[in-house]
């Protein structure tokens, strides 16, 4: 190490500046989620790969990192799905249609796009992890020559607590989606499946050979659906998870989101299960 | 001449000097048994020969609140802060806190550089000084002897009654224009031996740490640890943050601020809707030491631990990363003499 190496401070960009957009649709997803369409100043395009995410800021109450729901395809601006959890949720559910957010990103690696290109795409989504996936669900759907079968396997706890009803209705009538959902517990109007997410799995036929599993949900969802992957010999460079971690600066820096040495905001949060081995923290 | 020859007698003239040129920070007494570097104002409260600062003088680079953009709540409008050069001579530099605010450039240059960071880091000039180990320092266990003189611009060697100017760099040789030092033409000091090592030879160090993670010391150390984060405070190569906005008290406006942070506290990896993801202390203990040993070691070749001996000076359980490290070789040891 010496003092040589120490860059020019012009050549640094301002990592921590947002950009003001303007929340130009609201949509009620259920009680607790809705989803946001943002439209950055010009209508200039996010730039953004499906299982990317943005850090949204309110002046005043902070930034938290969000992951984008809309597929690239969709021009002109992009959607957030969000779930009312902490400070910052709550009072972004409390803002009207025209509302101004701050806005940086996009962050992360998001998933591998050349990597699924052909091969039949299997999701797993548990609960609000469709939000990302539902990104990489639209992508296929808008490019849906470039790959093979799209399965989706969609798991939530409560049929209430289902997302993305009328889209859901759209993909259950397209011949070329697979689309599997089942609730932990289904009210008296469910006329669904009822079950936890694992239990669709051993009812898809795989082909491992051209197959790939983009898995996103909640932490204790992980370890089963893989035990359940690997059971149908599906090879761990060929099952992407989306980890979830606290993705404070979203460049690099703050170390908040740190899998043992690895980065989620840099690295992630898409993974290989094969690149996880040496990331014991990860599941 | 390289080496040049200042005598007690003259410490408050060269000091009153560097004071004329530029800010001076320099180490000065705090309480009975404590020292902190702050800006010199008096040459005769320098303090040169101090075991250790409570703080390195990473606190002028990445300081503990920082500003990183102020905004009005009306119009939503907001502008970055306006980020000043460091522009200051730092004197009685301790060669292990030199060697962190390296480590803590090429943090904040690999990746996404850092504006703020590297702006202040700019019109730094360094001093270094030597020390005498005390039974916290390390630095010769991390490859960092006590005078060793990297990134210094003038390296002062401690003699009986005076000091070894040792000139490293132009900017150092500059800095010594009008003080007519004499040449010193005779051997550079020894230094005194290090009372604390770490067993570890640096070529062990990935296989070391690969084999440590599943060692039962992290169990050990959190049943003493309580998680307070004193040694994430004190290390002078931690640079974790959070940010935070903070609103004035007119309600119009406010700024949105940074801080430093520590992977010992329980909230660090928390998440909205209240997961943790590093939820018990021995976890924690075990990222803090493979922040220093592993994580970036593995990009970097070398230790990001400076031997400083900070976390253990300060720690409020008494825990010992020496110890702790010192330990992982020992099981490491033991287990390729049980493969023979």
């Amino acid at each position: 190490m010496s003092r040589s190496q120490l860059l020019d401070p012009a050549a640094a960009r301002d990592l921590y500046s947002p950009v003001m957009a303007e929340i130009s649709a609201i949509e009620d997803l259920t009680a607790l989620e809705k989803l946001y369409r943002i439209t950055l100043p010009d209508g200039a395009e996010l730039g953004h790969k499906p299982g990317q995410f943005v850090e949204l800021s309110l002046f005043g109450v902070g930034e938290a990192p969000l992951s984008i729901s809309s597929s690239p395809t969709l021009r002109g601006h992009f959607e957030l799905g969000v779930r009312r959890v902490g400070m910052l949720t709550e009072m972004l559910h409390r803002l009207p249609v025209g509302a101004r957010v701050g806005i940086r990103g996009p962050f992360g690696n998001g998933f591998d796009l050349d990597a699924l290109a052909g091969k039949d795409i299997l999701i797993i989504a548990g609960g609000i992890g469709l939000v990302p996936l539902r990104s990489l669900i639209n992508y296929v759907r808008d490019r849906r020559g470039d790959f093979g079968r799209l399965i989706i396997c969609y798991g939530s706890r409560s049929d209430r607590e289902l997302l993305f009803d009328a889209e859901r209705a759209e993909w259950e009538a397209d011949p070329s989606i697979e689309l599997h959902v089942t609730v932990d517990r289904g009210s008296a109007a469910w006329r669904g499946r009822t079950g936890v997410i694992t239990t669709l799995l051993p009812e898809v036929e795989l082909d491992p050979r051209s197959s790939v599993a983009c898995i996103c949900g909640p932490p204790i969802m992980y370890r089963f659906v893989l035990l359940s992957l690997r059971a149908q010999r599906l090879a761990a460079e060929n099952i992407f998870l989306s980890l979830e971690r606290r993705m404070k600066c979203g460049v690099g820096k703050c170390g908040h989101c740190q899998i043992n040495g690895s980065y989620v905001c840099q690295e992630g949060p898409v993974y290989r299960y094969s690149e996880l081995e040496a990331l014991p923290e990860a599941l | 001449m390289d080496r040049l020859l200042l005598e007690d007698a003259d410490l408050f003239r060269f000091i009153a000097h560097l004071v004329a040129c530029k800010t001076v920070y320099a180490p000065q007494r705090k309480g009975a048994d404590s020292y902190v570097f702050a800006p010199v104002d008096d040459p005769q409260a320098v303090v040169l020969d101090y075991p250790r600062t409570l703080h390195s003088i990473k606190k002028y680079f990445l300081p503990p609140r920082e500003e990183l953009l102020s905004f009005n709540l009306r119009s939503n409008a907001f502008a970055a802060a306006e980020v000043e050069p460091v522009n200051a001579i730092f004197l009685g530099v301790h060669s292990y806190d030199l060697h962190a605010v390296l480590k803590l450039d090429h943090n904040f240059s690999q990746g996404n550089a850092e504006r703020n960071y590297l702006t202040r880091r700019q019109g730094a000039i360094f001093i270094g000084v030597s020390y005498r180990p005390d039974r916290f320092h390390f630095g010769g266990s991390v490859g960092i002897p006590v005078a060793d003189t990297t990134g210094c611009d003038l390296f002062l060697h401690r003699l009986d009654r005076g000091h070894v100017v040792e000139i490293v760099s132009d900017t150092g040789r500059e800095l010594l224009r009008g003080l007519d030092l004499p040449a010193f033409t005779g051997e550079l000091p020894r230094t005194a031996d290090f009372e604390q090592h770490i067993y570890l030879p640096q070529g062990k160090l990935t296989e070391v740490f690969a084999r440590g993670y599943q060692s039962g010391i992290w169990e050990e150390v959190a049943e003493k640890c309580v998680g307070c984060g004193t040694c994430n405070l004190v290390c002078p190569t931690c640079y974790c943050f959070n940010v935070e906005d903070e609103v004035d008290v007119s309600l119009e406006g406010g700024s949105r601020q940074r801080h430093w942070d520590g992977c010992m506290l329980r909230e660090f990896s928390q998440v909205a809707g209240g997961e943790v993801f590093r939820n018990n202390l021995a976890a924690r203990q075990r990222h803090r030491v493979y922040r220093k040993f592993k994580y970036i070691s593995d990009q970097t070749g070398e230790p990001w631990c400076v031997g400083c001996g900070r976390c253990t000076a300060y720690c409020t359980a008494g825990i010992s990363i020496v110890n702790i490290v010192n330990r992982l070789v020992q099981e490491h040891d033991w287990a390729n003499a049980a493969k023979l």
